[in-house]
C-alpha cells in the first residue's frame, strides 16, 4: 500500500517533470521572444536587450530550465527594482505579461473552473444515472431506444456545438437567461448558479452519455448475476432488489469514474470556458499560448497533471475500496 | 456481416457517412457544378453598414447561392462548406491512420517484446493517456511556425497526443494472440519476431482495432473543430467547419444559417460516424459491446 | 475589431477614438458637470487593464482609464470635434514654454495639486516618473522620450542609475525643464502619456508599484487584479477647482475586463449604467441601428485616427518597380476589405495613408482613382505597360483578425489582385510576432497587412516612422516598412519638427503625405470607425476629438 503509493507519486513526478521539459524544449525551437510584447511598439534592439535581460530571457534555456527547478524546489528572488521579490516554493515563475506569481494566477482561476467541472458533473451524473436505470430494467422499451439515441447523440455533439446552439436559444432568442459571465460563489450563489447553469447543461449533455451508457450496462449485467437471481428465487421484492443489489453493483465502477471526470473537466474545459467567456483555468492557458507567456503555460500544463495523476490515484484507492477482488500493485 | 445488414443505425450511418466522403472528394467537382468557389468574394451581397450580413432571407439563400453566403465576405456558403468537409474529414482520417499504425507498432512490440521492453513501453502509454490532449496541442500549434502545412501538421499533432488507446488494445490483444497454438507452432517452426507480428499476430489484431479506430474518427474530427474553433487550427481562406463555427460566433442573431448548416454537418456527419463504430463494435467484437466509448 | 498601437495594452490605451461630430447625444445637452456626482459606473471590456503601472501603460492622451488614475503635465482637451485634438494643461499652468528653437520645454506645476495621500506633487516627484519609464524592468511605455531628451538613450533606470536624466531639470518645486536633442513642436501632445505622471520616490516599489499606483487624479484604486478588475473610488485629495477638465462624476468606478464583446454588447443593452471602452458594436447590435429604434440614443460614433494599409518593401523584386505598385494600387478592392473589417460602419474606404482627421493635416488625394471596388482591367493595362506579366507576390499577415491585418483583410486582397491576374501566395505569421517579423528587413517580406494609429492627433508621429530614411532600423523594430530614404522628405520632417504652430504644421503635413503617396510607398486601404454601445442612464458620453471614444471622466451615470 505505501509501496503503491511512493511509485504513484513516484510516476507523477517523472510524468510532471517530462512535461515541463517538452514545454521548455518547444519553446526553445519556437522563433517568439516573449521580450517583444513586453517591450511594447517602437522598441530600439538595445532597449530589447536590457528588457530581455530584466526578464531572464537572455539566459540559455538550459539554465532558464535549470532555474525553474530550482525555484519549483527552493523557492526564487526575483529582481523588482528598488528591492527583490521573493517567490516561495513552489515557484512557477512570474507571468511574463501581467508580472504576477502564476501560483496566484492558478488560485485564482481554479475556482472557477472547478464551479465548472463540479456542476457539470453532478448535473450529467443524475441525469446519466436516470437515464441509466430507466432504460438497463428495459421496463419500457420506448425509453431504451431514447437513451440509446441520446447517448449516440451525446457523442456526435462537441460541446461547442451546444454551446453555440444554447446561446442561441436561451440568451439571443428567447432571453430567459443572460450572457454567462462568472460570478464567484461566495459573493452571489444563486447569480452564481444562474450564470453557470448552460456552461453546465453544455458539459452534461456529453458527460452524461456516458455514464447513462455505463450505467445501464451495470444493471443489466448485475441483473444476470446468480445473487440477483437467488435473490429472485427468495421472492425478495423487486424493487429491493433493484435498489439494493442491482444498482449498488451498477454505480460502483461510476463513483471511481467521477474523481478523474472532475479532473479532466477541469484542466480541459478549454472550449467551454472560452465559449462561455468564464475565466477559468482553460482561458488562462489559450491568454498565455497567445501571449507567449511561458510561465503560465508551463504553470497550468503542470497544474493539469498533478490533477490528473492525483485524480487517477484516488480512482484506483476508491476503486479498491469498494470492490475488494481489485487490489493496488 | 448479416447482423450489420439488419441493423438500421450502421446502414443510416454508413450512408450518410458515405456521402460525406464522396462530397468531400468531390468537393471542387461540387462547387463547380454550383457554378461557385470558396474563394471568390460577392461584396455585393452584403449590407456593409449592419456589419455584412447577406442581403436577402435566410443568409442570402438563392439559386446562385444554394445554401446562401458568407457574411462579411459574401464568399459562397455551400462551396465553403463542402470545401469544409475536405478539411474536417481529412484531417480526422490522416490522424486516425498515424494513431493506429503507431499504436499497432508500439502495441505489438509491447506485446511481443521482453519484460523490460513492455514495462516501459507500457509507461510511455500511460504518459501518453495521461496527456491532457486539448491544453497540449493548443500549446503545440501555437509554438510551430504558421507557415507549415496546416492540415497536415494537425492531423500530426492529434495523432502523437492520441495513439495510446490504440496502443494499449493492441498490446492486450497481442498479450492474448500469443499464447495461442499457431503462434507457438510458428515460433517453433524458427520464424523470427517481426515476422510472427506480420503473418500471425496482425491478422488476428484486424477487428477489434478496426472497431476502435470506427471510434477515434468522430474523436478526431471533434479535436479538430475544437482547435479550429479556438483559432490554432487550419488557416484562411481554407474552410473547416469547426472554424466556420468559430466565426459565426458574432453572427448569432444577424445570421442562424452561419450557424445552422456547418453546425448540423458536424453534427450528422458525427452522428453517422458513431453509428458506424457502433454496428462494428457489435458485429465485429461482440466482448466489447458496452465498453464505455473513450 | 481590436485595434492597438501597441502589442502589449491594447485595451488601455488607444483604444476608441472618434473624432467628435456624430453621436453621444443623449441628454448631453441638459448635461451639467456641477450637479452629475453620484452612482456607480461599470466599464465592462474584452482586455486591458494588463498593468496600471504609469511607466509601463502606452496610451494616446493618457487613456481613459489611466487618466482617472493620473494627471499628466498636459492631457487631451477632452472635446468633441477639432477642439478635442488639441493638448490641454493638466499639472502643468500651460502648454510649456519653448526655447532653443523648440528644444527646451519649460513647464510650471499648478500649486493646487496633491497625490492621494495629501503629499503637494512637486517637479521631482514628475520627473521620478519619467525616470522610472527608462528602467528594463518597467518596459512597455512608448518610446519618444529616449529619442527625443538628449543623451538619455542609454539611460537604465532610477534603480541602476540613481543620478537620474541630466536632461531634465527641477530648479525649483514647480518647475521643470526638458532639454531635447532636436526640435520637437509635438511636445506638448508627447506629455500626454502616463510617463509623464508624477510618482512619489519613497512610494515606489519598482514592480510592484502597480499594485497601487499612489494617485494624482479623482479616483484612487481600492483592489486591482490584472485583465480580470480594477476598482476605482474617489481621491479625497483631488478638487474640481484644481482640475476642470476632469468632471468625475461617478462615485465609484468598477472595471471588469476579460469578457467576450458579444457580451459586453449585449449587456450595454441591458445595464443601465455600463459602459466600454473597447468592445466595438458587432452584426448583432448594428442590426438594430440607425432604425429609429431605442438603441439610436446609447450609441456613440467616433473615429480614432488609424489607417489599414499594404506595405510595400521596395528593396524586393517586384516592388522596387513603381508601376507594379501602381498597378496594384488600381486593383485593390477596398469594398471587401471594408466587409472584412466588419463592415461600412465601423471602416471607411481610404486612398490617403492619413486618416481623415484635420489635426493630422489629411488632404484628400487619389492618384491611383479605381472606384471603391477597384479597376482589374486598368491594374491589367499598367502592369502590361510595364511588361509584366504573369505575376505572382507573396503577401504576409497575421494569423489573427483582430488588429485588422489578419486572413479576412488579406484574403480580401488576394481576391481582388486575383481579378488582376496576379497571384497572391499568403504567409501567415503568428499575431505575436508579427509586427518583429515585419519590422525587421531581414526577415521583411515583400508586401504585408499593416495598421498604424496616431499616438497623438498630428501629422508627425503618424508619417515620421513610416516614411522618415533615418528611422529605417536593421536590427528590429522598423516601421518604414517601403525602406524608403529620400532626404528631400527627411529635411521637410525636420523643418515641420520645429514648428510649434499646429495649422501651418498640419498644412505641410499633408502637403508631405501626398507627395510620398504618389509613389505609391503603401497603399492604404481604410481608416478606422468606432461605434460603442453605452447603457441607458450615461449621460454626456460624447466621444472627444482625440481618441473617439466617450470620456470616462466626464460621463455620469446619476
Amino acid at each position: 500500500m505505501i509501496g503503491y503509493l511512493f511509485r504513484r507519486i513516484g510516476g507523477a513526478v517523472l510524468v510532471l517533470f517530462g512535461l515541463s521539459l517538452l514545454l521548455y524544449g518547444l519553446f526553445y525551437l519556437a522563433p517568439s521572444d516573449p521580450a517583444i510584447l513586453t517591450c511594447g511598439k517602437g522598441c530600439t534592439p538595445e532597449r530589447l536587450a536590457e528588457v530581455r535581460h530584466a526578464m531572464g530571457v537572455d539566459d540559455p534555456i538550459p539554465a532558464q530550465y535549470a532555474h525553474f527547478l530550482t525555484g519549483l524546489v527552493a523557492g526564487r528572488d526575483y529582481p523588482a527594482g528598488p528591492a527583490t521579490r521573493h517567490c516561495p516554493a513552489p515557484c512557477l515563475g512570474y507571468s511574463f505579461e501581467t508580472d504576477q506569481p502564476v501560483t496566484t494566477l492558478l488560485l485564482d482561476r481554479l475556482p472557477v473552473s472547478a464551479s465548472l467541472a463540479l456542476g457539470a458533473e453532478v448535473l450529467s451524473l443524475a441525469a446519466g444515472i436516470g437515464a441509466g436505470v430507466l432504460s438497463g430494467l428495459r421496463r419500457y422499451r420506448w425509453l431504451d431506444r431514447i437513451v440509446n439515441g441520446l447517448v449516440l447523440a451525446g457523442y456526435a455533439v462537441p460541446v461547442f456545438l451546444v454551446g453555440l446552439l444554447l446561446l442561441l436559444l436561451f440568451c439571443v432568442q428567447l432571453q430567459w437567461l443572460p450572457f454567462p459571465s462568472y460570478v464567484p460563489f461566495t459573493t452571489d450563489p444563486l447569480a452564481w448558479a444562474q450564470n453557470l447553469l448552460l456552461p453546465w447543461v453544455a458539459l452534461a449533455v456529453i458527460q452524461t452519455a456516458a455514464y447513462a451508457r455505463l450505467t445501464r450496462a451495470g444493471i443489466q449485467e448485475t441483473l444476470s448475476e446468480d445473487y440477483i437471481r437467488t435473490a429472485r428465487a427468495y421472492g425478495l421484492p423487486e424493487r429491493r432488489i433493484i435498489w439494493r443489489r442491482a444498482l449498488r453493483g451498477a454505480l460502483l465502477p461510476l463513483v471511481t469514474l467521477t474523481a478523474i471526470d472532475l479532473a479532466s473537466i477541469m484542466t480541459s474545459a478549454v472550449l467551454t470556458e472560452t465559449m462561455f467567456g468564464l475565466p477559468g483555468v482553460g482561458q488562462l492557458l489559450v491568454g498565455a499560448v497567445n501571449q507567449i507567456d511561458l510561465p503560465v503555460v508551463v504553470g497550468v500544463t503542470m497544474l493539469t497533471g498533478v490533477l490528473i495523476v492525483a485524480a487517477n490515484t484516488i480512482a484506483d484507492f476508491l476503486y479498491a475500496a469498494v470492490d475488494p477482488r481489485v487490489e493496488l500493485r | 456481416m448479416r447482423a450489420l445488414r439488419r441493423d438500421r443505425g450502421f446502414l443510416f450511418g454508413a450512408a450518410v457517412a458515405l456521402l460525406m466522403v464522396l462530397v468531400a472528394v468531390a468537393a471542387p467537382l461540387l462547387a463547380a457544378a454550383a457554378g461557385q468557389d470558396y474563394t471568390t468574394y460577392h461584396d455585393n451581397l452584403l449590407d456593409s453598414a449592419r456589419g455584412g450580413v447577406p442581403l436577402g432571407r435566410l443568409g442570402g439563400i438563392s439559386g446562385e447561392h444554394w445554401l446562401g453566403v458568407e457574411p462579411g465576405t459574401g464568399r459562397d456558403l455551400f462551396a465553403r462548406v463542402v470545401h469544409g468537409a475536405q478539411t474536417s474529414l481529412g484531417v480526422a482520417v490522416g490522424a486516425t491512420i498515424l494513431q493506429v499504425l503507431l499504436g499497432l507498432f508500439v502495441g505489438t512490440a509491447a506485446g511481443l517484446g521482453g519484460r523490460w521492453a513492455d514495462a516501459i513501453l507500457t509507461r510511455l502509454v500511460d504518459l501518453v493517456l495521461a496527456l491532457p490532449i486539448l491544453v497540449l496541442a493548443i500549446s503545440l500549434l501555437a509554438i510551430v511556425p504558421s507557415n507549415w502545412p496546416r492540415p497536415l501538421l494537425l492531423a500530426a499533432v492529434i495523432a502523437v497526443l492520441g495513439w495510446g488507446g490504440t496502443a494499449r488494445i493492441t498490446r492486450s490483444e497481442t498479450l492474448t494472440l500469443r499464447t495461442r497454438d499457431y503462434v507457438a507452432a510458428a515460433r517453433l517452426a524458427g520464424a523470427g519476431w517481426s515476422r510472427i507480428a506480420r503473418r500471425e499476430i496482425l491478422p488476428g489484431l484486424t477487428a477489434p482495432v478496426l472497431t476502435y479506430a470506427a471510434l477515434l474518427l468522430p474523436t478526431n474530427m471533434v479535436v479538430e473543430a475544437g482547435l479550429s474553433f479556438l483559432g490554432v487550427g487550419v488557416r484562411p481562406p481554407t474552410p473547416s467547419w469547426g472554424q466556420m463555427l468559430s466565426s459565426a460566433t458574432t453572427w448569432f442573431r444577424a445570421d442562424p444559417m452561419y450557424v445552422l448548416v456547418p453546425g448540423g454537418l458536424l453534427f450528422l456527419t458525427l452522428l453517422s460516424f458513431v453509428l458506424v463504430a457502433n454496428g462494428l463494435r457489435r458485429a465485429l467484437d461482440p466482448r466489447q459491446r458496452e465498453v464505455l466509448l473513450q | 475589431m481590436r485595434r492597438a498601437l501597441t502589442l502589449v495594452l491594447p485595451s488601455l490605451l488607444l483604444l476608441a477614438a472618434c473624432d467628435g461630430g456624430g453621436g453621444g447625444t443623449s441628454a448631453s445637452g441638459a448635461f451639467d458637470p456641477a450637479t452629475c456626482q453620484g452612482g456607480t459606473l461599470s466599464v465592462l471590456n474584452q482586455g486591458g487593464i494588463t498593468h496600471l503601472d504609469p511607466a509601463r501603460l502606452y496610451t494616446s492622451g493618457g487613456g481613459n482609464i489611466p487618466s482617472l488614475l493620473f494627471r499628466t503635465l498636459t492631457t487631451r482637451n477632452r472635446q468633441p470635434g477639432e477642439a478635442g485634438a488639441k493638448p490641454a494643461p493638466d499639472l502643468a499652468t500651460d502648454l510649456g514654454t519653448p526655447s532653443d528653437g523648440a528644444r527646451t520645454w519649460t513647464y510650471k506645476l499648478r500649486a493646487d495639486v496633491f497625490f492621494e495621500d495629501g503629499t503637494p506633487i512637486t517637479a521631482a516627484d514628475v520627473k521620478y516618473g519619467i525616470e522610472r519609464s527608462f528602467a528594463p524592468e518597467l518596459p512597455g511605455g512608448a518610446p519618444y522620450l529616449r529619442d527625443w531628451l538628449q543623451d538619455a538613450a542609454s539611460y537604465q533606470g532610477p534603480y541602476q542609475q540613481p543620478e537620474g536624466i541630466k536632461a531634465i531639470e527641477t530648479p525649483d518645486d514647480r518647475t521643470i525643464v526638458f532639454k531635447l536633442s532636436k526640435p520637437e513642436g509635438d511636445f506638448p501632445f508627447l506629455a500626454t502619456a502616463t510617463q509623464f505622471a508624477p510618482v512619489p520616490k519613497a512610494k515606489d516599489k519598482g514592480v510592484g508599484y502597480e499594485a497601487h499606483p499612489v494617485s494624482s487624479g479623482p479616483y484612487m484604486v481600492e483592489s486591482y487584479a490584472p485583465k480580470k478588475s480594477l476598482i476605482l473610488v474617489r481621491n479625497p485629495h483631488w478638487t474640481t477647482k484644481s482640475d476642470t477638465l476632469r468632471y468625475a462624476c461617478p462615485d465609484r468606478i468598477e472595471v471588469t475586463a476579460g469578457l467576450d464583446a458579444a457580451v459586453i454588447n449585449q449587456r450595454l443593452i441591458s445595464e443601465p449604467d455600463a459602459v466600454t471602452t473597447d468592445a466595438v458594436v458587432g452584426p448583432e447590435q448594428l442590426a438594430q441601428l440607425g432604425s429609429g429604434g431605442p438603441l439610436d440614443k446609447q450609441v456613440a460614433r467616433g473615429e480614432f485616427p488609424a489607417t489599414y494599409y499594404l506595405a510595400f518593401n521596395t528593396k524586393n523584386a517586384p516592388f522596387d518597380n513603381q508601376k507594379v505598385r501602381e498597378a496594384l494600387s488600381y486593383a485593390v478592392n477596398r469594398t471587401s476589405v471594408v466587409n472584412a473589417l466588419g463592415g461600412s460602419t465601423v471602416a471607411g474606404a481610404s486612398t490617403t495613408f492619413l486618416p481623415p482627421q484635420k489635426a493630422l493635416g489629411y488632404q484628400q488625394y487619389d492618384f491611383f482613382p479605381a472606384g471603391d471596388s477597384g479597376d482589374a482591367a486598368k491594374a491589367k493595362a499598367v502592369l502590361a505597360e510595364a511588361g509584366v506579366s504573369n505575376l505572382t507576390i507573396e503577401l504576409a499577415h497575421s494569423n489573427e483578425d483582430g488588429n485588422g491585418y489578419g486572413p479576412k483583410v488579406a484574403a480580401a486582397v488576394q481576391e481582388a489582385f486575383k481579378q488582376a491576374g496576379v497571384t497572391v501566395k499568403l504567409t501567415a505569421i503568428d499575431d505575436a510576432t508579427y509586427r518583429d517579423v515585419t519590422g525587421k528587413p531581414a526577415t521583411e517580406r515583400g508586401a504585408s497587412l499593416q495598421y498604424w494609429g496616431a499616438d497623438w492627433p498630428s501629422g508627425g508621429p503618424f508619417l515620421i516612422p513610416i516614411f522618415d530614411g533615418r528611422q529605417i532600423i536593421t536590427a528590429g523594430g522598423n516601421f518604414n516598412l517601403a525602406q524608403y530614404d529620400d532626404p528631400q522628405v527627411n529635411a521637410e520632417i525636420d523643418a515641420i519638427n520645429a514648428l510649434t504652430d499646429q495649422s501651418s504644421a498640419q498644412q505641410r503635413w499633408g502637403a508631405l503625405d501626398a507627395k510620398v503617396g504618389a509613389l505609391a510607398l503603401t497603399i492604404p486601404l481604410a481608416h478606422e470607425k468606432d461605434v460603442f454601445l453605452f447603457g441607458k442612464n450615461v449621460k454626456n458620453a460624447v466621444p472627444d476629438g482625440w481618441r473617439g471614444t466617450y470620456d470616462l471622466a466626464r460621463i455620469s451615470v446619476k
